[in-house]
């Protein structure tokens, strides 16, 4: 089935066109984002279940954005009155005009940016679902992972808890300008396992996920990934520490997603260029990676939990190559930035919702896959380690650090797995230096939408990653 | 409201709750001295919670939906029986909701977002930079919130307050080298000084990272902690006195004993408190409606009492229990300058400093530390790793009798780890 746009946004589309004209009189250009994205969130553990609509993603509300002397600025409303328009017009304009007097008052001075363009186009994209969260039957779903929940307990004598949470949202976008009708609709959903061991007064958890392009439908797989929660928990309650140093690694598909994201995914976010806050602005047409690091960006390179049609500014989604064999090609833009930079958006501009500012965001950050077989870049490593489990990453775009904060590495030995197994794993380095030592690229690839990506320590947004399994060299501790 | 009220009192649920935040928010964001963007909102949350029990009375059922202002009184009721639907599908075991109480507090004054939003401005663009250490960009958001709770068990409450937060970037350069620091503060009103003294030292760690060299492989060095990262050790104890850590089993604390054996460190003492100066938190009751008490949590490392939502505060039978919105870690028996002997590594700036409240894992990534090697030399260093376990620091902890405050949290201002390995 289609995931069918919202009536209640179809019902706003007079008011909200009499609302642009109307503040068209003394704005420059005027743009509307109405959102209306439902959602179901199911969360059972041992100890407490519940159930809900909210997930990280839902929300109904209007942001308007208006331009005038060189100054965007903004408006967010829940409370838009189709009928009303005039009233919300008077009160955008009030607001605006008293935040102008306190920037008089304190003589500051505003950057000046171009007016946006706003070319013709009109479209409407729903996109197949096999259900929605607001009409998904909730019975099956909770016994089910009430079953996932109570097999996990059953599988070690050092289970504390077994949590199985399932999310699904359904999506639905409306940008409106005066030359510009755009609506999307789509449904996308997550579900993990997470298995909470204890033994001797060390605590350890597990943790496996899905996420997708689908309906509550997807959930019907989550109880593949309770084996993975609870053996991996239980392996890290065996672990050792490792001893610092610089390693061979192999990274697993999921952690060769979270370098994508956290190297030359923030790094080349180009509203940091605006700022001056990339290193990766001085590197374009440069190396920074080996021949075998190719890199795409984008809405549209992979079907996942970030595929959206068009971003939080109207602008179509993209697929940017970033990084072609090593060589730092061109980064991500949201539409302001790509105007001060005189450059063209590539549809990365997000919102956490639409309470907040656009920022270039990722969509789908992911590695191209290359030639080797897993089996031939194991037996390839004299001491190294394969590293599996991502926990979270931060990065540094200034200066290109990177530290990635990984569930284990299981020990490789004369191209051999020994069996043994270190937790917890920080990997930090250089990240030309962790990208130009990839010698090895599995074949195939996989990619990842159950993390949620940060700008500093906020705005939070949906994204996945991905990648093949990748050998390097990095710095574990 | 009445509406709301209305139908849930006729959807057939057992109990229930209306939660209504209103928020009016002003934001500003500059690039150097300019701005970029001038933003405004005015949004309200509406979230409905009913609870249903089951036929027999052994299980209860809890659902929650968030509804919109714009949602018609159809709408608003077929949500509400959805609710209780969908709560008779989730089977917890039964326990009391919270009981009205009369608390009383000083409400924090809340001024104009106007003259707020302008004490913001001029405090960052009266900042004293230098031609090497400078503002990058900054994010100024000034908050009027209004938070109402009816529940059907007579609870009525509501409580105003300012919130504010501060995302700053700040840059230092040496010739073709700079490099950034970045700072997110959240804030009840704006505190001029107190911003004024926090960017000048951000800016002369700045001034310090240019010249810093790669860290050596110190590895048992110990760690000291003097800048906001500290937090993440102290929720650590906090967590485990949380009636949910306890119920699953990942809190072995109990009231009582000590948290760990042979303590040669510092005992720490930590306290929930109904108001900090300057926090944003500054609260009479919880979200759910508990009074929230000053009360000692833990005293010289020895848990006193515990705390966390009605749900599993009731199910470990916790009396008077609350949620912690400000707390309050004692001072140690050293001042800092006393902590600062010997040969220590004392990290400022984190990638992303980590202490896991479940596991007890320590991570981060340096990006600024001093290395003091106990002759009275001091190098600036960067990159490398922190790693550890608190499991193995409790029993070693130290803690400086100087105390400060970040946000809602006031904890000593040097904090001493004996046990961390130090990945050069």
């Amino acid at each position: 089935m289609k995931a069918p746009f919202s009536n209640y946004l179809d019902s706003l589309v007079p008011g909200l066109r009499k609302l642009i004209e109307i503040l068209e009189q003394d704005f420059d250009y005027v743009s509307v984002l109405s959102t209306d994205s439902k959602g179901l969130a199911v969360r059972i553990s041992q100890h407490s279940k519940s159930v809900g609509n909210q997930t990280m993603t839902t929300e109904r509300g209007t942001v308007v954005r208006v331009y005038k002397d060189g100054l965007y600025s903004e408006y967010a409303m829940d409370r838009f009155d189709p009928e009303d328009p005039e009233g919300a017009a008077e009160q955008i304009r009030k607001t605006l005009a008293a935040q102008i007097e306190v920037l008089k008052n304190t003589d500051a001075a505003v950057f000046e940016t171009e007016k946006l363009s706003d070319e013709p186009l009109e479209l409407l994209v729903e996109k197949e679902t096999g259900q929605l969260p607001e009409e998904a039957e909730l019975s099956s779903l909770v016994e089910q992972l009430a079953a996932i929940s109570d097999k996990g307990m059953s599988m070690s004598e050092y289970m504390l808890d077994c949590i199985a949470n399932a999310q699904s949202t359904h999506i639905c976008k409306l940008f409106l300008t005066k030359n510009r009708f755009l609506r999307q609709s789509y449904v996308y959903s997550e579900g993990n396992v997470a298995a909470i061991l204890g033994r001797d007064g060390q605590n350890r958890f597990g943790y496996a996920g899905i996420a997708g392009l689908e309906g509550p439908e997807m959930f019907e797989k989550l109880s593949e990934k309770l084996d993975y929660a609870v053996s991996s928990g239980l392996e890290m309650l065996d672990a050792d520490r490792i001893v610092p140093g610089e390693y061979e690694i192999i990274t697993t598909p999921e952690v060769s997603g979270l370098i994508a994201h956290e190297a030359f995914g923030h790094g080349v976010e180009m509203d940091m260029f605006v700022k001056g806050r990339a290193l990766g602005a001085e590197y374009i047409d440069k190396r920074v990676g080996s021949d075998l690091v190719t890199m795409h960006e984008g809405a549209l390179c992979a079907e996942n939990v970030a595929s959206y049609v068009f971003d939080d500014e109207g602008t179509l989604a993209g697929d940017v190559t970033e990084i072609d064999k090593g060589i730092l090609k061109t980064g991500i833009c949201d539409a302001l930035s790509a105007l001060r930079l005189g450059t063209q958006p590539t549809g990365n501009g997000k919102r956490e919702n639409f309470e907040h500012k656009v920022y270039t965001r990722m969509t789908n950050t992911i590695f191209d896959s290359g030639k080797d077989s897993l089996e031939d870049m194991i037996a390839s490593v004299k001491y190294g380690y394969l590293l599996e489990g991502m926990q979270s990453g931060m990065e540094d775009p200034k200066h290109w650090g990177i530290q990635c904060i990984l569930q284990m590495g299981r020990e490789i030995k004369d191209g051999k797995l020994t069996g043994r197994v270190v937790s917890p794993v920080i990997m930090t380095g250089y990240v030309p230096d962790l990208l130009g030592n990839i010698t090895m690229a599995s074949t195939g690839r996989e990619v990842f939408g159950n993390g949620g990506c940060g700008k500093g320590h906020k705005e939070w947004v949906k994204v996945s990653d991905g990648g093949p399994y990748l050998k390097t060299v990095g710095r574990l501790g | 409201m009445e509406k709301y009220i209305e139908i849930l009192k006729s959807c057939g649920a057992d109990a229930w709750e209306i939660q209504d935040t209103k928020t009016r928010g002003w934001e500003f964001y500059f690039i150097g001295h300019r701005l970029d963007q001038n933003r405004a909102k005015d949004v309200e949350h509406i979230n409905l919670k009913v609870y249903k029990l089951s036929e027999d009375g052994q299980s209860l059922g809890i659902a929650s939906a968030e509804v919109s202002p714009t949602d018609n009184e159809e709408t608003i009721r077929k949500t509400a029986e959805n609710l209780v639907y969908q709560a008779s599908l989730v089977k917890n075991k039964p326990y009391q909701l919270n009981q009205p109480e009369e608390a009383k507090l000083q409400e924090a004054e809340i001024k104009p977002l106007a003259m707020e939003a302008e004490s913001f401005i001029k405090t960052m663009l009266g900042i004293e930079e230098t031609g090497t250490e400078y503002l990058n960009s900054f994010e100024i958001f000034v908050n009027q919130n209004e938070q109402r709770l009816i529940t059907s068990e007579g609870i009525d409450i509501t409580q105003s307050y300012p919130t504010s937060m501060l995302d700053l970037v700040v840059n230092a350069r040496k010739e073709e080298h700079e490099i950034e620091l970045y700072r997110l503060y959240h804030l009840g009103s704006c505190e001029p000084e107190q911003i004024k003294r926090d960017v000048e030292e951000l800016l002369q760690f700045g001034k310090d990272r240019l010249l810093a060299v790669s860290t050596p492989q110190l590895e048992h060095t110990p760690v000291l902690l003097s800048t906001d990262a500290a937090l993440s050790v102290y929720e650590y104890f906090l967590s485990n006195l949380d009636a949910a850590y306890l119920l699953r089993g990942m809190s072995s604390y109990e009231i009582g004993k000590p948290i760990a054996e042979d303590i040669q460190g510092d005992r720490i003492t930590i306290r929930s408190a109904r108001t900090l100066p300057g926090s944003p938190c500054n609260f009479a009751y919880d979200e759910e409606g508990a009074v929230i008490r000053d009360e000692v949590l833990m005293e010289e490392s020895v848990p006193k009492k515990f705390v966390g939502s009605r749900k599993f505060s009731q199910y470990l039978g916790l009396e008077d229990s609350f949620m912690v919105s400000n707390w309050c870690v004692s001072g140690g028996r050293k001042s800092a300058d006393e902590l600062r002997t010997g040969k220590f590594l004392e990290i400022v700036e984190f990638s992303d400093f980590q202490v896991d409240s479940m596991t007890g894992d320590i991570f981060g990534e340096i990006r600024l530390a001093y290395y003091h090697d106990g002759e009275g030399n001091v190098t600036p260093v960067s990159g490398g790793s922190v790693s550890g376990s608190m499991l193995d620091n409790i029993a070693h902890l130290q803690m400086s009798g100087e105390t400060r405050r970040y946000a809602n949290a006031e904890i000593p201002s040097v904090t001493r780890l004996e046990n961390v390995v130090i990945a050069g």
